[in-house]
């Protein structure tokens, strides 16, 4: 399965490319990795748009972009464009990037052959958390399932710091290390980092989602090359004589497959896709042994000794699933197909194949005398195959002893197309024995019915399988309007949501820098947010989360969305808008929906926030040190529930060295892959550590959703919507 | 990774949080350095806040074992889970190691 199925595999010559330019990334090195000989084929980058963002949000995620180039020295939020930008390309512009023999960049033309590759410099590379970006962008990929991105997170990780450490930077940790010994390391490490020679090296990761379903993961370097130790059990774990050396038997016991290529320059680890849902297992080879696996299990999805999945046949896709989005319509609708199906069922056309006309024409008149009337006939394997692609049959009765193409080929060879792949083949025999009767199933057919023909049975078969038939096709035919509506209402919606260039601009008129990410779950959802500038010194800012997502909830935030701006309520007290705008919301409102929501005025001259809440979340302010942190009260009475509920306006310093984050409950109420969700005590340590590191104040919400992300599954259940703003810091 | 340290009576404990990695070697340094100026008979590393741990943080916490024992300090590591815990079973940490819930 392609990681990416809205990506064309043959794309036309001449075609438009997009390149992203993250933030000051250099345009000048961007456009010489892109016009040079590296990545692209010359030929194939004539057309090339070059297209700045200062930031993730900027880059809207149904453009697809062919490359992206990151900053010199990357920061951590930029690390974050890896499972956010519709992209497969990241690389460092960096001066001093030469990638001489690496050409697999070049490889991928004239498609792309990497599900996702970075290649920074070793400098960067350095002090970002690669390993865990990586592996959380192939999850969000779908090129990994969630279940084995723990095994692989431990092993890219081992195996980079490998190729950083022993291959770009050439340091020697073998053996066992005094403190005398580590901290001239610690010393060396520093020095090669600062010196061009070492910290200009590349290094590249990338990953494929293999045929088979497992991923492949490569790692280049640009190093001295690397032996691997010969005759020496690998996964043997070595005790306290070895300081460092426990990286190497690591990753032997954690993938299926390792490799060294160009010189051990080069590591190619393969990881099977055992847990892999979307891909068929069958065609996967069988895992070899390992040479000795280790006795405790790293993970409980970790490779070692877990059975393979059950596998799926290939022919038969899943069933369809019908999402139901609104459940009053779609009952409505069924009701209806289900009166005009009686009529849709005898126009249905059925194909009658046998050899024997006396055979083909008892089996007509049955059908003819309960009104099937649309029918055609085949006379042999051949002339089924024939009838079928001419005739578009909605249902196939089919002889399987016939000369030439008997019904097990007929079979066989409708299955295989596509096109074909559903349609209900019954099929009939005068075959008692059992091995018959299992090999055709095994072959496609839908049904079986024996010869001599039983009048009521045949008639009902038929039945029950156009019903099914036509049913799914409504069904379909249904969800595939649906789809295209919520489309629409999906881009009406994410027009109430601020764009990344309004708010910053916004932002800067009042010196503050604004930061934000907004996902909805579903194909719509019930959390909005907003600006409105009230005077020079006064910046409102709200955010809206209504009960539940969908249709539903997206018609809510329609409807709060025009009462907002609607009348000339009082914007400059909290407490008396909320209360305004809840008795016209509790007059729109059905009863049993409601909405949660906060209203706040930031007064830049006043160095205060002025606040009310209905229900929302507690907001968070707090110091950029890292430090000191609030969650202010959140409780108040949701909106649209009472028409007499009563909003207090709530003050709280808000001075240059704070900073001030507002969320969905998405954020704290997701449960996280270690089953726990991110309660205070653990977003307090999160801003905290985001803080603390180098880069930390620059666009907080963006490295808080990343850590998000790296945490939760991939399909969010909720809308999630984070918001941060701080006083910009003259610099 | 970050850290904090705080001494009771003869116990030295250091909350760390965060990753421990390869790229934490200057601040494991500092951290080491701050031990070894107190005196304590036990030295708790409480990795409770550590959310992923790799070999080379293993080796790290090697290095202060080492360091410990020449203070004669009993060193201990404490409230491992999830994927720390189970890196440290797989390099057998529980035979080098005295181990806190």
């Amino acid at each position: 399965m392609p990681a990416n199925p809205d990506l064309p595999t043959q794309r036309p010559m001449q075609m438009s490319h997009r390149v992203a330019i993250a933030g000051n990334a250099s345009v000048e090195i961007a456009r010489k990795v892109t016009f040079g000989p590296d990545v692209f084929a010359p030929e194939d980058v004539t057309d090339t748009d070059f297209l700045h963002g200062a930031g993730i949000e900027d880059f809207p995620r149904e453009l697809r972009y062919q490359a992206c180039f990151l900053p010199n020295l990357v920061t951590p939020d930029w690390l974050g464009a890896l499972p956010r930008l519709n992209c497969n390309y990241f690389i460092e512009a960096f001066e001093g990037l030469d990638l001489r023999d690496l050409s697999p960049l070049r490889r991928p033309y004239p498609g792309p052959q990497w599900d996702l590759l970075t290649c920074l410099s070793t400098q960067s590379a350095y002090h970002l958390p690669i390993a865990r970006k990586f592996v959380t962008a192939l999850r969000r990929r779908n090129v990994l399932h969630d279940k084995i991105a723990p095994t692989l997170e431990i092993a890219v990780q081992e195996a980079f710091s490998n190729s950083l450490l022993h291959g770009n930077m050439e340091i020697d940790t073998t053996g066992h290390l005094s403190m005398e010994k580590f901290n001239a390391l610690e010393q060396t490490t520093r020095d090669r980092l600062a010196d061009p020679h070492y910290g200009n090296r590349a290094i590249i990761l990338a990953a494929r989602q293999l045929e088979t379903g497992g991923v492949e993961i490569f790692i280049h370097d640009q190093g001295r090359g690397f032996t691997p130790p010969q005759n020496t059990d690998l996964t043997a774990m070595p005790g306290s004589d070895s300081t460092f050396g426990r990286g190497l038997s690591l990753i032997k016991t954690l993938c299926h497959d390792l490799k060294f290529e160009r010189g051990g320059r080069t590591i190619r680890m393969r990881f099977s896709g055992d847990a892999v849902s979307t891909a068929p297992d069958m065609t996967a080879p069988p895992r070899p042994p390992l040479v000795k696996t280790s006795t405790s299990s790293i993970s409980p999805g970790s490779l070692t000794g877990r059975p393979p999945a059950p596998a799926k046949p290939a022919a038969n896709p899943a069933p369809e699933t019908v999402k139901i989005y609104d459940s009053s319509t779609n009952h409505a609708a069924v009701a209806r197909n289900l009166a005009d199906e009686s009529d849709e069922l005898h126009h249905a056309r059925i194909l009658i194949a046998d050899d024997t006309m006396i055979s083909r024409e008892i089996v007509a008149s049955y059908l003819r005398a309960e009104g099937f009337t649309n029918l055609v006939f085949a006379r042999d394997g051949n002339d089924t195959i024939d009838q079928v692609r001419r005739n578009q049959p909605d249902l196939i009765i089919l002889d399987i002893i016939m000369p030439g193409m008997d019904g097990y080929g007929v079979c066989k060879e409708l299955r295989s197309d596509p096109v074909y792949a559903e349609i209900p083949i019954i099929a009939q025999t005068a075959l008692e024995e059992n091995e018959g009767r299992t090999r055709i199933f095994q072959d496609g057919a839908t049904d079986l019915i024996l010869k001599p023909l039983n009048k009521s049975e045949l008639l009902a078969r038929v039945r029950i399988h156009l019903e099914h038939r036509i049913l799914v096709k409504q069904l379909r035919a249904y969800r595939d309007r649906t789809q295209s509506e919520l489309v629409l209402a999906h881009d009406m919606q994410s027009m109430l949501v601020p764009r990344p260039d309004y708010y910053r601009t916004v932002g800067r008129d009042y010196g503050l820098s604004i930061s934000a990410t907004f996902q909805m779950s579903s194909e719509l959802g019930g959390d909005i947010w907003g600006l409105a500038p009230l005077d020079k010194d006064r910046l409102a800012i709200y955010l809206v989360d209504f009960a539940g997502h969908g249709i539903g909830a997206a018609l809510n935030t329609f409807r709060l969305h025009s009462l907002m701006w609607s009348e000339d309520e009082d914007l400059h007290d909290p407490g008396s808008y909320l209360e305004a705008l809840n008795v016209q919301l509790k007059r729109l409102l059905p009863v049993g929906q409601y909405a949660t929501m906060l209203y706040g005025i930031i007064d830049r001259k006043k160095a205060v926030f002025r606040y009310a809440c209905a229900a929302s979340t507690s907001p968070i302010i707090g110091k950029k040190n890292g430090y000191d942190f609030e969650f202010l009260n959140g409780s108040g009475v949701p909106l649209g529930v009472t028409n007499d509920a009563r909003y207090e306006t709530r003050e709280t310093p808000f001075s240059d060295d704070c900073f001030l984050m507002l969320y969905s409950d998405a954020l704290i109420e997701t449960p996280f892959n270690d089953g726990n969700m991110l309660d205070p005590e653990r977003l307090r340590d999160v801003l905290q550590n985001i803080l603390m590191r180098p880069g930390g104040n620059a666009d907080l919400a963006s490295q808080v959703t990343d850590y998000f992300y790296d945490h939760t599954p991939r399909d969010l259940t909720d809308d999630f919507t984070l918001i941060t703003l701080q006083p910009q810091t003259p610099d | 990774m970050n850290y904090k340290t705080q001494q009771n009576d003869t116990t030295i404990t250091t909350e760390m949080t965060g990753r421990f990695t390869f790229s934490d070697h200057t601040v494991f340094r500092k951290l080491i350095d701050e031990i070894t100026t107190q005196t304590a008979t036990t030295q708790i590393f409480d990795l409770s806040g550590i959310e992923f741990i790799d070999s080379a943080g293993l080796g790290m916490l090697l290095l202060a074992r080492d360091e410990g024992e020449k203070k004669r300090a009993t060193v201990i590591l404490r409230g491992a889970k999830g994927q720390v815990k189970r890196m440290l079973e797989v390099a057998r940490f529980d035979t080098l190691f005295q181990m806190e819930d």
